[in-house]
């Protein structure tokens, strides 16, 4: 059932019991990828198995942070009353430097600067009083 | 272009069912009716269509509903008619469900399950929900961790495939404008349709943006809306005497990714493999389909359906609409009745009004929408970003 109360707030990630160590990271400022030693498959996001050889002995690594932008859009019609005021802001579909894509939003300058194959570098900071989330901007700004 | 391989006929569906009813409710804005009223409505058109009483009907497959959210539609359905199935279930597929349906329903009557399947789907999205609530509705699928937390709505999946189609091929603004307008000039010669207004190019583009690439007028409708078929064994439409029983003679599905960041290629879908899957059931190609239903969720989906599906080689998209090749006198007329973009969107059911469309156009009962000689035609659903895909493919007895 759709409660309309809960249109106006911001979902947040809620961890399950395949994704602690993930958001747990993020806090922390890394972004951890999980590498399988069996195959050497590199994978966002966490899970229990490596999606390329069904093994469960995987390692988490920080990714460096550097990523490009695989695809974007910048929406300017919110998906509902939580996102309105932030509007217009780009979504970006990134490439991470070690291979996997993401999903992610795209902070510290104006959305239409925003460019395919823009070089951008991880930033993990609250948001809106809310946890971090692993978001990006453009890349060297504070080299 | 996708290579034809014929599947054992043991193992195929190719003509051992065929829809015999189809009806649909009103469409657009239908106030004061709630989804299952809706499917109700649609339904009893169906079976009076196809000449048989509720009680004939033993299997019930339904879409879910926004507006009437039952766990499950199917069976709440079935009380709401006054039936008492033997084989029923709600399929979640997003927008691929409408097809899957027909897929499953030809599979479960060859199969033994049913004999005689009601597929029916119904939703009241613009008059059953407020407008932010009906997007919501549709962020809501996507996933809460990984994706949902940087805002972003269904259509954003969907822009983030056209826009890198935009990239790698070069297709235009102006090509996916052309896709609305084709859909505009199908509508206005529908009955019922939710938007008849003319529609130009520029006015597309003038729109206002949604999310980039996509303008408003790149986007399909909030509808209400539902639509219902019968399905049963090819033997039972002929003891039946159908006039002109529609036969499913082919069916495939992909699912390639769930989350929009592991599809494998943002400009080449599922839509291949289940496609291709169809065909080879169906014993046809791409060349062979006389009118297609192809799903609009957003204009540039067509485009990357119409060369995932094969009707034109890939990245040629955009030519082809511009050419005119999605209309009367082109290479394959597609939502003759004005698609999503133009006739309803009520949801999940939103891909059913596109099988509507192709079996009347099939019958040959469209009248000045009929495409000449109509023989075979393809259903294609798909949603979520392009996770589901599903092909069916239809044909009258000159096909069997």
């Amino acid at each position: 059932m759709i409660n309309p109360k809960d249109a106006h707030i911001k979902p947040q990630p809620t961890p399950d019991a395949d994704s602690q160590t993930y958001w747990h990271g993020i806090q922390e400022g890394k972004l951890l990828l999980q590498h399988c030693p069996a195959c050497g498959h590199v994978q966002f996001y966490q899970q229990a198995i490596c999606r390329e050889c069904g093994s469960e002995r995987l390692e988490h690594r920080a990714a460096s942070g550097r990523a490009k932008v695989h695809s974007f859009s910048v929406v300017h019609r919110a998906p509902g009353p939580a996102f309105k005021q932030d509007t217009p802001y780009a979504v970006l579909l990134v490439e991470l430097e070690e291979g996997p894509r993401m999903i992610s939003a795209f902070v510290g300058a104006d959305p239409s600067v925003v460019t395919f194959d823009m070089a951008v570098e991880l930033v993990c900071e609250p948001v809106d009083g809310g946890v971090a989330l692993p978001r990006f901007r453009a890349a060297g700004l504070q080299a | 272009m996708v290579s034809i391989k014929s599947i054992s006929s043991t193992h195929s569906l190719r003509g051992k069912t065929a829809i015999i009813g189809a009806g649909i409710s009103a469409v657009g804005r239908v106030p004061g009716k709630s989804a299952l009223a809706l499917a109700a409505d649609a339904a009893g058109k169906a079976l009076a269509d196809a000449g048989i009483g509720k009680h004939e009907v033993d299997g019930v497959l339904s879409s879910s509903a926004f507006a009437s959210p039952f766990h499950r539609f199917s069976v709440a359905f079935s009380e709401y008619l006054g039936i008492q199935p033997t084989f029923s279930n709600t399929l979640q597929v997003s927008g691929a469900t409408a097809a899957t349906m027909f897929n499953i329903a030809a599979a479960a009557i060859a199969g033994g399950l049913a004999e005689t399947v009601l597929v029916v789907g119904g939703d009241s999205l613009l008059t059953g929900l407020s407008p932010d609530l009906a997007l919501r509705s549709m962020t809501e699928s996507r996933d809460q961790q990984y994706e949902m937390p940087f805002g972003i709505p269904v259509a954003n999946t969907f822009a983030m495939t056209a826009h890198r189609h935009m990239k790698e091929f070069g297709t235009t603004s102006e090509q996916f404008a052309k896709v609305a307008v084709i859909h505009r000039d199908h509508a206005r010669r529908t009955p019922g349709a939710q938007m008849t207004g003319p529609l130009t190019v520029d006015d597309v583009l003038n729109s206002g943006w949604v999310t980039t690439p996509y303008h408003k007028l790149d986007c399909s409708l909030i509808s209400d809306g539902a639509a219902a078929f019968i399905v049963t064994s090819a033997e039972r439409a002929k003891a039946l005497r159908i006039a002109k029983p529609i036969y499913i003679l082919g069916g495939g599905e992909c699912y390639t990714h769930e989350h929009i960041f592991l599809m494998p290629s943002l400009t080449t879908t599922g839509a291949v493999q289940s496609s291709a899957k169809a065909y080879a059931m169906a014993g046809c190609g791409p060349k062979d389909i006389d009118v297609a239903g192809v799903y609009d969720c957003f204009t540039g989906t067509v485009i990357m359906m119409l060369e995932d599906l094969g009707f034109c080689p890939k990245g040629e998209g955009g030519r082809f609409i511009e050419d005119g090749q999605i209309t009367y006198g082109g290479a394959i007329p597609c939502n003759t009745h004005g698609g999503l973009l133009s006739f309803a969107h009520s949801g999940m059911p939103g891909s059913l009004f596109h099988f509507y469309e192709v079996v009347n156009q099939l019958r040959g009962s469209c009248g000045e929408r009929q495409v000449a000689g109509a023989e075979l035609g393809l259903v294609h659903s798909l949603g979520a970003g392009f996770a589901t895909n599903a092909t069916t493919i239809l044909g009258t007895e000159a096909t069997l």
